[in-house]
């Protein structure tokens, strides 16, 4: 017998994915996918899981190594959504043809375009012809037990292709409802440990390579293959759900599931948690004595087209209602619309179709909504060769009282945390640019913080900061114009997953102005490690615990690693020593009007929510950081290094160390050892101090 | 002459940038920062150094917008001549 807990659906995916005993684990933070990973971190600090957890810097690289883990025989499992799963496509895209049973959770979200956290289905339609089976979920229990049946259905020896389990962002990744918990012992029943086929790479297990290069004469024969597998793999479904059911005592499998279908005149179809809405619409109108129902597709993919008919044509349903939280633009239908019309072809007497676009970036979709469509099937009801596509809007005029200003660089009402460093940063970079400036961010704090500044701000990917920067700057130099070209990235954007297109425009010699502020994490997601957090530092993904005691690893070295780029301009700023700041960014800027290349400044930023420190101590942590030796003030201007402040003695430390919590945990002995790594680098800025280095 | 795409549809998200208007963040604050001008030295440490940029140079000294101030300290915490003192504020 499981137990019964409140959880959030992140929570009950990283729960699934431990009952499953997941070996390898690949991570990188998304909103609002995020605290799946974060739970599954703790889970194995604190020593309740064991396997291996990659810190990857990029979805792309995240899921790769999910891929590869699984080619490897490992029962892996990682979760994305939205720009990560974009990002991430060609990797995604890769599994099926390994034939890896690899389960990615997808917590819902708007992908790109007008930006929102919020969920639609844009994110993981574009990979529904990939060859993943694909589940979406509409409560918190279905979460937790769709992780663990895909585990068994993708591991079954007629399937052995990918599976997605896909839920709404927020409404379920975050929304809490109390779910029955498996015991382990009676999940180990259920999902035995993965059964090693002859296509696993293990060369001391077996000699055999599947091999990635095949004649154009053999891809057609092999999609036929992959179709003809998911096809089968629909009966696979329906029997595992359905054991599934049994042992732990759900009343939900299968590939649908029908609500009060029976007589119904008209039917919804439907997926995910609009469904509850739609099934009080239906409870609603049922009491009103019309005859209406709802089917729910769990399984998107293999697609239960043959359900689909074996319904209308029992209970001879007149029109059919889609609800659509996608849209194929230009095809004028949504793809799960596109899929029911495409099912229901065969019948010789065919439904009327509307397909109901709605709920695009996380808009509600209310009982009334559902009534409205439900009547409106019920008045097409009768006619001939329907099929319609509309839209459920809600337009709305928020009231909020806004102020204005004007001549003003940056106006204050952003929505940084009290004491952000990084706004902090922004604020003095914008004052010092000036109007005839565009600020490209790479998400980060402040593309949610929202600044209103005189100079454009855009929003890049994450991945491609500086191609951004260079792409405006090269129109701009075509067209003549002096508009200054800035990258304002976090360090996520910077060390990690911009390190690619910065490294790039840098040796390209793009002159644009590139801006790190470094507050030693993903903080925009919520405190997870990036490769600029420090040795031992708490972060949601390097938890301490029995297991772990924050991160094990040191930080990359930007300094070096720009350094190694020979380009005009290189400095380390901190906004306790606010003219050295200020200068910086000065002579960064005059680096780029005179076209010289690539400036780049490095911004240390405190984080009072990701520090765990007082929101007073910002400019404290700043000056300190300083006089300890953590971050060296430091510039290379046409290759000369030079530190631009030197302290005459080094402060210890400790100083530093104890005002955050994210260091709470230190012993002396870590205290003294991150000390030792602290005067070493200072001593070997030291030596390089006014030296040409190229 | 006929309207563009762009300007057709002006539900499309354009931001005019001659006037910034901003929401007011002061419910946010906990405790709100008061400034003892007779002690002031004028450095203007505070102006700088506030992250959210709610304090301004005038002839009369720093002034702080209670209407954007979040009540971080950091002004407080920072002010050589301890001219500013952090007051729990009762809304």
């Amino acid at each position: 017998m499981g137990k019964v807990e409140l959880i959030s659906g992140n929570r009950a995916a990283a729960i699934g994915a431990k009952l499953s005993r997941v070996q390898v684990i690949s991570a990188y933070p998304i909103t609002p996918q995020t605290p799946i990973v974060e739970y599954l971190a703790e889970f194995i600090a604190k020593g309740e899981l064991d396997a291996e957890y990659i810190h990857a810097e990029g979805e792309h690289s995240a899921i790769a190594a999910a891929v590869a883990a699984s080619i490897g025989g490992a029962r892996a499992f990682t979760a994305t959504c939205s720009q990560g799963f974009a990002y991430g496509f060609e990797c995604i895209a890769q599994a099926p043809g390994y034939r890896v049973p690899l389960v990615m959770a997808i917590a819902n979200r708007t992908t790109g375009w007008y930006w929102s956290l919020q969920p639609d289905y844009s994110d993981i339609m574009p990979g529904r012809d990939l060859g993943f089976l694909i589940t979406f979920c509409e409560s918190v229990q279905e979460i937790l037990d769709s992780i663990i049946q895909m585990y068994k259905i993708t591991e079954h020896e007629k399937v052995q292709l990918p599976g997605m389990v896909s839920f709404e962002g927020f409404y379920l990744s975050h929304g809490t409802e109390a779910a029955d918990i498996p015991d382990q012992a009676e999940v180990d029943d259920f999902l035995p440990p993965r059964k090693i086929l002859p296509h696993v790479v293990d060369p001391e297990l077996q000699p055999t390579e599947p091999f990635y290069l095949i004649e154009p004469w053999q891809h057609t024969i092999y999609r036929h293959i992959f179709e003809r597998t998911l096809d089968r793999a629909k009966g696979i479904v329906e029997e595992v759900t359905k054991e599934y059911a049994e042992k732990f005592g759900r009343d939900v499998y299968g590939l649908v599931e029908e609500y009060k279908t029976d007589g119904a005149d008209v039917a919804l179809v439907s997926m995910g948690c609009l469904t509850t809405a739609a099934r009080r619409a239906v409870d609603a109108m049922r009491s009103e004595g019309k005859r209406v129902g709802l089917i729910k597709v769990r399984f998107y993919r293999p697609f239960p087209s043959e359900k689909i008919r074996e319904i209308v044509e029992r209970e001879g349903i007149k029109a059919l209602g889609v609800v659509d939280r996608a849209i194929s633009h230009g095809a004028g239908m949504g793809p799960l619309g596109q899929d029911v019309a495409s099912a229901l072809y065969s019948l010789k007497s065919r439904p009327n179709l509307i397909d109901f676009v709605c709920g695009m970036g996380g808009d509600d979709v209310n009982v009334d909504d559902f009534r409205r469509a439900l009547n409106r099937l019920l008045e097409i009801a009768d006619k001939e060769g329907v099929k319609e596509l509309e839209f459920i809007e809600h337009p709305m005029k928020p009231e909020r009282m806004l102020k204005t200003f004007e001549n003003k660089l940056i106006a204050p009402g952003y929505n940084s945390c009290p004491g952000c460093g990084a706004i902090l940063a922004f604020r003095h970079a914008a004052e010092i640019l000036g109007k005839d400036t565009v600020f490209w961010y790479p998400p980060h704090c402040l593309g949610v913080a929202n600044p209103q500044t005189a100079a454009p701000i855009l929003l890049a990917n994450f991945a491609a900061g500086a191609a951004y920067g260079r792409g405006l700057y090269r129109a701009y130099k075509i067209k003549g114009r002096k508009t200054r070209v800035v990258v304002f990235a976090g360090d996520g954007g910077t060390v990690d997953i911009g390190l690619q297109s910065l490294s790039s425009a840098a040796e390209a010699g793009e002159s644009i102005f590139f801006i790190c502020y470094d507050n030693e994490a993903y903080m925009n997601t919520g405190i997870q490690r990036s490769g600029s957090t420090p040795l031992s530092a708490w972060t949601t993904t390097t938890p301490v615990g029995p297991r772990w005691r924050g991160k094990r690893e040191e930080r990359k070295d930007m300094l070096e690693i720009m350094i190694a780029h020979r380009i005009p301009y290189i400095a380390f700023a901190s906004p306790a020593f606010m003219r050295d700041m200020r200068g910086k960014i000065e002579k960064g800027a005059k680096v780029i009007d005179n076209r010289e290349g690539l400036a780049y400044l490095h911004i240390f930023a405190p984080c009072p929510t990701g520090w765990r420190s007082d929101s007073n101590t910002t400019i404290q942590l700043a000056r300190l950081a300083v006089q300890t030796g953590v971050w060296p003030l430091v510039e290379v201007d046409h290759g000369v290094f030079r530190l631009t402040y030197k302290p005459k003695e080094l402060r210890p430390v400790e100083e530093y160390l104890k005002l955050q919590g994210r260091f709470a945990h230190l012993t002396a002995e870590e205290i003294s050892s991150i000390q030792k790594i602290v005067r070493e680098r200072y001593q070997k800025l030291l030596e390089m101090d006014g030296k040409k280095l190229f | 002459m006929s309207k563009s795409v762009i300007e057709e549809f002006p539900e499309i998200p354009i931001r005019k940038k001659d006037v910034l208007t901003t929401e007011p963040t002061a419910s946010w604050r906990v405790e709100r920062p008061e400034i003892n001008l007779d002690v002031c030295n004028r450095c203007w440490l505070c102006v700088d150094y506030c992250p959210d940029g709610v304090i301004s140079k005038t002839d009369e000294g720093p002034v702080i917008d209670y209407d954007y101030c979040k009540g971080c300290g950091v002004c407080a915490a920072e002010c050589p001549t301890k001219a500013i003192t952090m007051v729990l504020e009762r809304w």
